[in-house]
């Protein structure tokens, strides 16, 4: 299954585009897919601390607009958006 | 009565007679507007705009929340209220937000107003990307949001 990930904030700064794509072969926790995006950052970003720790802080939120917990299961084809700490106003 | 909108700068202006309009009643003896605007100076470097991001939705169901908790946390029945926050790029001196306030008595507005910014501050994804004089750009800093 794919999971889209949408990018906001700071997390915008891991692709030129607004989401990442991650194919996953069955159904994975927010927890785990946070580890699937540091390996990527590992990978493409010789594990920039600063793209790390943006991912370790961030909430994720569903696709029906719910902040998930790290528990929260994706178990089909779906869209999560990343939501790196806030501050507008 | 709750206005809240999400501004793509790209397509819209935000604009304040909006927010005079949308509170203006005879029923209330009160009203405030705050504009939040952005600075020429952060931490010791020179601003020259900032770039807002939003996830429209989240911030939207996070205006009506506070919107919503207002009765019963701060016992401020009559009221009408406008949240407007822009997203995409924004000059100096220009605004990022405006909230608009009525109540029948001054000191209402007051706590309100104070209340709701402190609040999206607190729980909208909203972020910041400050461009500098020397052509750098830099996310700021936020806070974690919280997850129950």
């Amino acid at each position: 299954m794919k999971v889209k990930l949408e990018l906001f904030g700071a997390s915008r700064d891991l692709s030129d585009k607004d989401f990442l794509e991650f194919n996953i072969e069955k159904k994975i926790s927010i927890k785990d897919l946070k580890k699937k995006i540091i390996n990527y950052v590992d990978e493409k970003f010789k594990g920039n601390e600063n793209y790390k720790k943006i991912i370790e802080t961030s909430a994720f939120c569903s696709e029906d607009n719910n902040i998930i917990s790290e528990n929260y299961k994706i178990t089909k084809d779906q869209k999560i958006g990343i939501i790196p700490p806030i501050g507008g106003g | 009565m709750l206005h809240r909108k999400i501004i793509d700068l790209k397509k819209e202006k935000i604009e304040v007679k909006k927010a005079e309009d949308f509170i203006s009643s005879s029923k209330f003896g009160a009203s405030l507007i705050f504009k939040g605007t952005v600075r020429e100076n952060n931490k010791n470097k020179k601003v020259t705009g900032i770039t807002y991001d939003s996830h429209d939705e989240l911030v939207i169901k996070s205006f009506e929340e506070i919107y919503g908790e207002v009765d019963q946390k701060l016992k401020i029945k009559d009221k009408a209220v406008y949240i407007e926050h822009v997203k995409g790029y924004v000059g100096l001196g220009e605004i990022s937000i405006i909230i608009a306030i009525a109540c029948p008595h001054r000191a209402e507005t007051y706590i309100l107003s104070r209340y709701i910014i402190e609040e999206i501050k607190k729980r909208s994804p909203i972020w910041k990307k400050e461009h500098y004089e020397n052509e750098e750009s830099e996310w700021l800093k936020g806070n974690p949001i919280q997850v129950n």
